[in-house]
């Protein structure tokens, strides 16, 4: 018995007490569950068992607060309207949204944070921490905690990248496939089935194997990217030039200069080799996207609103875009997250076989792989940018189960 | 019966329909290679008439939809050429491999399916409750987390600090089975931590579907006691829903298996495809594209062809 069992239990059984008093059964059954649990485990394990106990408790109650006063901070600084909805969000919700944001910081300000540039050699490999390295050096010399940083940014960036285009293709093919329906609803639907009966990972293994090599220059991902824009665009000239040469011929004429000015765009912010990896991605999710959108705006497609503004004479692209896109935006929000978190989870995977993000560019699926042999020496470095992935993932999961419950009024 | 025959086979038609497309795929994709599979085995510096003898020799001569139908019948036999790295059969090295990676996956199954199946129903009757709560955030997290981090998080804590298994998932002929499962344990877990969440949140949603049914209602209003409610009534309607749970996790456990080997150095055939991907050693990673792509359509089948057979309205279609 010394102090810390003391202090401990008495905070557990007074916390306990107090609930049982306000009436507050559910507080009460956990702390007092706690309590039954810690005895048993002080038993077998001692002190440094109520320690580790402890410590896991207070490090949920840190978050708990971090997450209820960044949930109030918002609710302070947003409109009415936005405010009366963020006060539904539960904890876990509120959790997601301060890392999300978390996040954004360190990939938008990387470089000032980061004391070190992210493929700066300032020691000797695996080098301990000290006062100048906060993790201590990875296995060429370069300070962890700066590539980490920068990880925020490149694989976040990436992963956002792959989400954006493959939503792009397949919530506009959805759209339009529900909105037309025949032979065009029935050639991309079954065009999606046959690339979603296909593992993704495998796919991905599939295609980098064909674009990974000496394919990843320059002028084979400008064509891959103008060709995707030019489908991409393919399908809003479709929905906006209805039966009209003239249309045809404007929207053929600015698609070509848009889909051309994106792929120089996109070669100017990202290296071939991962503008094939967004592509490659983008391929294998934008049929998941698309069933889902299909799915959706097909529910609403049958609504009499529809049928009425039909007979007023409007034009798909109209109702795409003033009917149907507003009634199905909530599912859509939650399905970009969801749909980021795969891409995200897939391109760390795929950094973490090799095959993805190439070095020297700091990326925290290709850290935990270059920095593995660590882990037999007992050292956690290498679990800090997997944390990384797990946490981003773990956090927008809570944002989008809190969105999925308002936006479906699920009670489950 | 002549129903369900007809179902069933429809089914299976399809799904050969989709693989037969598959395989087109896969194939097809090599041919976007510049120049061919001879100039990416010899390299820039081949000779033409290495090249030309090269091509002969690999029936590279051919045109591609001749050899497109070269391949798969020889694929339907089980013979997928040599590989252009070794130059040994393709086969050869993949089926040790592939039966390596079918016992973890079995493994893996063994252990999460009951336990899946057990804890979802148990959390869709305690929905909303503190213990569903702290479920929900696990489960999360577990889906949420790389199969690297866990499976690194396993070496850390099992292996390393405490040296109860075995880090890396080394295996030789002479082991008994008592070995086998002691040296594989760690992998499995890893697979089972990821499986398991995927299978408890999907199977807690079927049965939540299914308790909110009128029927159920009925049956709790004409004062059944819960359990046989559960066991009576929900059980046989949740058969289906559960049934392809598990068959649609199962098609996940096997290409959750590629990164989980290679944390494991596990020799199984998601690492012989990652190895040859980084080696471009293209007969090998159109086989196992194959492989993989075929056991994950089996697999959904068998999700479909269960869920008819257990779903009555589904077994007499009108």
């Amino acid at each position: 018995m010394n102090v810390f069992v003391i202090i401990y239990y008495t905070l557990l059984l007074g916390g306990s007490c107090l609930a049982a008093f306000y009436n507050k059964r559910s507080a009460f059954l956990l702390l007092f569950s706690l309590t039954l649990i810690s005895f048993i485990l002080g038993i077998v394990g001692g002190v440094g068992a109520l320690r580790i106990v402890a410590t896991c408790a207070g490090l949920l109650a840190l978050s708990a607060m971090v997450s209820y006063a960044f949930r109030e901070f918002l609710v302070a600084i947003a409109p009415t309207n936005l405010a009366k909805e963020l006060r539904t969000a539960p904890l876990t919700a509120g959790f997601g949204m301060f890392i999300i944001f978390t996040y954004a910081i360190a990939g938008i300000f990387a470089p000032w944070i980061a004391p070190f540039g992210e493929a700066q050699i300032i020691s000797s490999a695996f080098a301990p921490p000290d006062e100048t390295m906060l993790l201590g050096a990875d296995q060429l010399g370069r300070d962890m905690f700066s590539r980490v940083i920068f990880g925020a940014r490149n694989t976040v960036a990436l992963a956002l990248a792959g989400t954006v285009m493959a939503f792009l293709l397949g919530a506009l093919a959805g759209l339009l496939a529900a909105t037309t329906g025949g032979w065009f609803d029935q050639i991309l639907a079954r065009t999606s089935d046959v690339i979603m009966s296909i593992p993704s990972l495998i796919f991905a293994l599939l295609m980098l194997s064909i674009f990974g090599g000496e394919l990843a220059n320059n002028t084979t991902s400008f064509w891959l990217l103008s060709i995707f824009a030019a489908v991409t665009g393919l399908l809003v000239v479709t929905a906006v030039s209805e039966r009209s040469l003239m249309g045809w011929i404007i929207g053929l004429a600015v698609l070509a200069g848009v889909s051309t000015s994106f792929a120089l765009g996109m070669l100017v912010i990202f290296n071939p080799s991962e503008i094939i990896l967004i592509l490659v991605v983008a391929v294998i999710y934008s049929p998941r996207v698309f069933r889902l959108t299909r799915a959706v705006a097909g529910n609403v497609v049958v609504m009499d609103y529809i049928e009425a503004a039909k007979l007023r004479g409007e034009r798909t692209w109209y109702l795409i875009r003033r009917e149907i896109l507003p009634n199905s935006t909530a599912p859509l929000v939650a399905e970009f997250g969801l749909e980021f978190c795969f891409v995200f989870l897939l391109i760390a995977g795929l950094s973490f076989l090799g095959l993805g993000i190439q070095p020297p560019t700091a990326d925290w699926g290709s850290m935990v792989r270059e920095n593995a042999t660590l882990i037999s020496f007992g050292d956690v470095t290498p679990l800090i940018p997997a944390g990384a992935i797990a946490l981003l993932t773990v956090a927008i999961n809570f944002v989008v189960d809190w969105m999925l419950h308002r936006s479906s009024g699920l009670k489950g | 019966m002549g129903d369900i025959l007809r179902l069933v086979g429809k089914r299976l038609g399809l799904g050969v329909g989709i693989l037969l497309i598959i395989s087109a795929i896969i194939f097809f994709m090599v041919e976007l290679l510049p120049g061919d599979i001879a100039q990416a085995v010899l390299g820039q510096g081949a000779t033409p008439e290495n090249l030309a003898a090269l091509r002969k020799e690999m029936g590279l001569d051919q045109p591609a939809l001749v050899r497109y139908f070269d391949w798969l019948t020889s694929a339907v036999m089980f013979d997928f050429g040599n590989s252009i790295v070794t130059g040994e059969s393709v086969v050869d090295t993949i089926s040790t491999r592939f039966a390596n990676t079918l016992f973890l996956a079995a493994y893996a199954a063994v252990i999460a399916v009951p336990i899946s199946i057990v804890l979802g129903v148990l959390v869709a009757l305690l929905r909303n409750s503190i213990f569903d709560r702290v479920v929900n955030v696990l489960t999360l997290t577990s889906i949420s987390s790389p199969e690297f981090f866990l499976g690194y998080i396993l070496i850390l804590y099992l292996a390393v600090k405490t040296g109860m298994f075995p880090a890396i998932a080394s295996l030789s002929n002479d082991m008994t089975f008592g070995e086998l499962l002691h040296r594989t344990f760690l992998p499995a877990l890893t697979l089972v931590l990821v499986v398991t969440a995927h299978m408890m949140r999907m199977t807690r949603a079927a049965i939540i579907n299914l308790l909110a049914s009128p029927y159920i209602e009925m049956a709790r209003l004409k004062g059944t006691p819960p359990w046989k409610v559960i066991v009576k009534h929900a059980l046989p309607n949740a058969w289906a829903p559960i049934i392809n749970v598990v068959a649609l996790n199962l098609a996940y456990l096997i290409t959750g298996v590629v990164l989980v080997e290679v944390v494991f150095v596990y020799p199984g055939i998601g690492q012989a495809l990652v190895d040859s991907v980084s080696k471009r050693d293209f007969p090998v990673v159109q086989a196992c594209c194959l492989i993989f792509a075929a056991t994950f359509i089996l697999l959904n089948l068998a999700a479909d062809v269960g869920a008819i057979l257990t779903n009555p309205r589904l077994r007499h279609p009108k």
